[in-house]
């Protein structure tokens, strides 16, 4: 059988329907499981179903984007599909993972008082986390950066690390709830998650707007099939890159800001109850 | 303990890595991306005089094309390859034919040939279905194989060789040279471009062919 260490572009490779197993996808998927369970256990706490749902379904995105035949499609063959892979390790690996994570295994791995969380701290600041996320996004996607690092395998999983890690600084403050770890409120989160929305718009623009096919990778891969024109290819990768990665995030500061809007109004009720029964004008019953 | 065996199981990967997926493709590739030359051309100049080979093949028609009489008066880019080939030939001729539509050089301007060198496989019907991906305007053209090997002798080419079965199971691939090679409207042959040749480059040096050659 055919096996390799991580997905990734081989010039000249002619693409073929025949399962590839990368191996160091199993590794990473037994690591984040295996590794999950275990601190539970150690811990003596019982696994939460819906936190534990939350993980697995996290590292089940990872190993769909990075397994054959996802994986090796888009680290080499199809730019629209490389942009999927991108969308499910940023969109739905990395929130996943961070909802799965309960607050005592955060308690646990990053302790307050530790130079990790420092660290950690710094980093997740969301000017600091929207800076590194957007650096990572256009880095990752710049034509030399795609073709000198996507035709090796250790290439490729480097840029696979830094789009999942880059995704995960950036998620973390707008999906924690911890006031302790720095987790961000509506309007600055609905901010924070238009602002890279917008900034998305760039490298999408790019990809669906060039005349030319922007990455050699793509460009001169062996085609899937007589007629494919990698710029058409390249076209639907920026459209997705817009449509899919926007909608999610516009779906996010939707129900977010729906959800900051209603809490304020049930605040102000509050309030005025509040007021209005000191005034002795509303009789509770 | 576990450190030792997370470094074996790294190893172990690596090591499976080195012998990788599926066969490579037929014929080596030969050029990353091109450069653009200090003349502005991103095709190689030829360094050995060469003109069109003094050969006649077939159209898919079975008209006959003596290429050194039927291809004077215009610039002409030549390619030999085959429609079963997976990557250097379809890469080439999709580059060549988008580069041509977004410069707008009409193929009277700029003349394409296809030659095979597969005339096993390659019947007419099979090479026009074959460039109508590309572009119905490509000339295709077909002889036995040592019309071939005759035509590619005369430019100092190699003959085609069997290289053993297609990993998609469509038979033989065939190594066949991966230049394009391009004639001026004299029948000269000017430049080459090797397989890596990017729409890029190609819509730089269309052209520049069209104007410097004709």
């Amino acid at each position: 059988m055919n096996v390799a260490w991580w997905c990734s572009g081989t010039p000249g490779q002619v693409w073929v329907w025949r399962y590839t197993p990368f191996l160091g996808v199993w590794v990473v998927v037994v690591a984040l499981i295996g590794s999950y369970v275990r601190a539970h256990r150690r811990a003596g706490r019982p696994l939460d179903v819906r936190l534990t749902r939350r993980w697995v379904a996290g590292v089940v995105a990872i190993m769909v984007v990075s397994e054959w035949p996802i994986g090796a499609l888009g680290a080499g063959y199809l730019a629209t599909v490389g942009i999927v892979r991108y969308i499910g390790l940023t969109f739905v690996a990395a929130p996943l993972l961070i909802a799965g994570t309960p607050t005592w295994l955060l308690d646990r791995m990053l302790p307050l008082s530790s130079r990790r969380w420092a660290v950690v701290r710094a980093l997740t600041r969301w000017p600091v986390a929207l800076l590194l996320f957007n650096a990572v996004l256009f880095g990752t996607h710049l034509p030399g950066t795609i073709d000198t690092l996507k035709i090796t395998q250790l290439g490729s999983f480097a840029v696979d690390v830094a789009h999942l890690g880059a995704a995960l600084v950036w998620w973390f403050p707008a999906m924690r709830r911890e006031p302790e770890r720095g987790g961000i409120r509506e309007p600055v989160r609905a901010f924070y998650l238009f602002a890279s929305s917008m900034l998305m718009f760039v490298p999408a623009t790019f990809l669906a707007f060039s005349p030319l096919p922007l990455y050699g990778l793509y460009e001169l891969a062996p085609p899937l099939w007589l007629g494919f024109d990698p710029l058409r290819d390249q076209q639907l990768a920026g459209v997705l890159m817009n449509t899919v990665g926007g909608l999610v995030l516009w779906t996010i500061i939707a129900i977010g800001f729906m959800r900051w809007a209603k809490a304020e109004e049930r605040a102000d009720e509050d309030a005025r109850r509040a007021r209005h029964s000191s005034a002795g004008l509303i009789r509770e019953p | 303990m576990r450190g030792r065996l997370a470094a074996g199981l790294l190893a172990l990967a690596f090591s499976l890595s080195a012998c990788s997926v599926a066969p490579s493709s037929s014929t080596a590739l030969t050029a990353q991306g091109l450069t653009r030359g200090a003349d502005g051309w991103y095709g190689m100049p030829l360094t050995i005089e060469r003109t069109l080979p003094s050969v006649t093949l077939l159209s898919t028609d079975d008209r006959p094309v003596r290429l050194d009489e039927a291809l004077l008066g215009t610039p002409t880019l030549l390619f030999f390859g085959y429609s079963s080939c997976p990557d250097i030939c379809p890469i080439h001729l999709a580059a060549i034919a988008s580069a041509m539509k977004q410069t707008r050089t009409s193929y009277d301007q700029v003349r394409v040939v296809f030659v095979s060198v597969d005339p096993e496989r390659d019947t007419p019907e099979r090479i026009d279905e074959f460039l109508s991906y590309f572009s119905a305007r490509m000339l295709g053209l077909h002889a036995d194989l040592d019309v071939i090997v005759d035509a590619l002798a005369q430019l100092d080419l190699p003959g085609p060789v069997i290289e053993g079965p297609d990993p998609r199971g469509e038979g033989d691939l065939i190594g066949h040279p991966a230049q394009v090679i391009g004639f001026d409207a004299d029948g000269r042959a000017r430049r080459v471009w090797p397989f890596g040749t990017r729409r890029s480059d190609w819509v730089e040096d269309i052209p520049r062919m069209a104007r410097e050659w004709a």
